[in-house]
């Protein structure tokens, strides 16, 4: 927590030497320190497309570097960049609609069939594919970067209820769509 | 169980999350594309607010209400004119104090 505090703290200072004195190293210092998690994040959201997900990066940064004086410091600096990154994927679907991005719905469906499959992680992969897109947007957030529900709702501008409401939902779902795997997993368990 | 089963779903969902990409010349190239910042200009803002301050002015030149106010507020007069002097300057005190709570609350 006071890691986290003290991280928001630099951020702070740098973003007051770029605008202050018009600092490129300071917001190369932002960059760096920020670049990884906001390309993860957007790798994820456009399910492993790494060059994809570098290009809105790009763009992220790009319009945070313009945009750097709306930053008021409501949110942490991480935070404000994973929303604008958001806000560029969002965009980018609008442009160009992903056809596969549900193609591995009827896939998925066969998924309590395949009760012993080899990879569990292949399973699980497919299982975060049929959540809706809501649902994985918001589990991606909230547990896989870590950030609290209020932050979440930030970021994907939406409301803190319906942010909750997703991540109960999406969890249930992949409980009960790889309920074999935890049922395999108790069997080995007791013997 | 029901916990545990929540927490073996969030585990796989950390597991699978690769988490920060490492640099690779990303920053390098980032910073090549920066373009020059733009200066926010200021002198539109300061000279609306002077146009407005002279246009104010200017119309409330010919009217005797601000002086008449001004004179009976200052003898302790409770006037029509006065009164309505006092109820703008409340007014723009409160505007003030809800911005300035506005802009502590950003920050």
């Amino acid at each position: 927590m006071a890691d986290s505090a003290a991280e928001a703290r630099i951020d702070r200072a740098l973003v007051a030497r770029v605008l202050l004195n018009d600092d490129r190293n300071a917001f190369e210092q932002l960059l760096r320190r920020h670049q990884g998690m906001v390309r993860a994040q957007l790798r994820r959201l456009l399910h492993g497309d790494v060059a994809a997900a570098d290009d809105l990066a790009q763009e992220t940064f790009l319009l945070a570097w313009r945009k750097l004086d709306q930053f008021r410091g409501e949110a942490r600096f991480s935070t404000w960049l994973y929303r604008i990154a958001y806000s560029c994927f969002l965009q980018a679907c609008r442009k160009s609609p992903r056809s596969g991005e549900h193609a591995d719905a009827s896939e998925a469906e066969r998924l309590p069939a395949v009760e012993h499959a080899i990879d569990l992680q292949l399973d699980f992969e497919r299982a975060m594919r049929r959540l809706s897109a809501a649902e994985q947007s918001v589990l991606l957030h909230c547990v896989q970067m870590e950030l609290s529900h209020e932050e979440a709702a930030y970021v994907l501008a939406v409301p803190l209820g319906t942010v909750k409401t997703h991540a109960m939902r999406g969890k249930a779902k992949l409980k009960t769509w790889l309920a074999a795997w935890h049922e395999t997993a108790d069997e080995e368990q007791t013997s | 169980m029901n916990q545990e089963r929540d927490d073996a779903i969030e585990a796989l969902l950390r597991k699978q999350f690769d988490g920060p990409m490492r640099d690779e010349g990303f920053s390098r190239r980032v910073m090549q594309r920066l373009p020059a910042r733009r200066r926010r200009v200021r002198w539109p803002l300061w000279s609306g607010i002077a146009a407005g301050a002279v246009a104010c002015w200017l119309a409330l030149l010919s009217s005797p209400l601000p002086r008449t106010g001004w004179r009976d507020w200052m003898s302790g007069e409770w006037s029509g004119p006065a009164i309505l002097l006092l109820v703008v300057a409340l007014g723009m005190a409160m505007l003030a104090l809800a911005w300035g709570v506005a802009e502590a609350e950003d920050h």
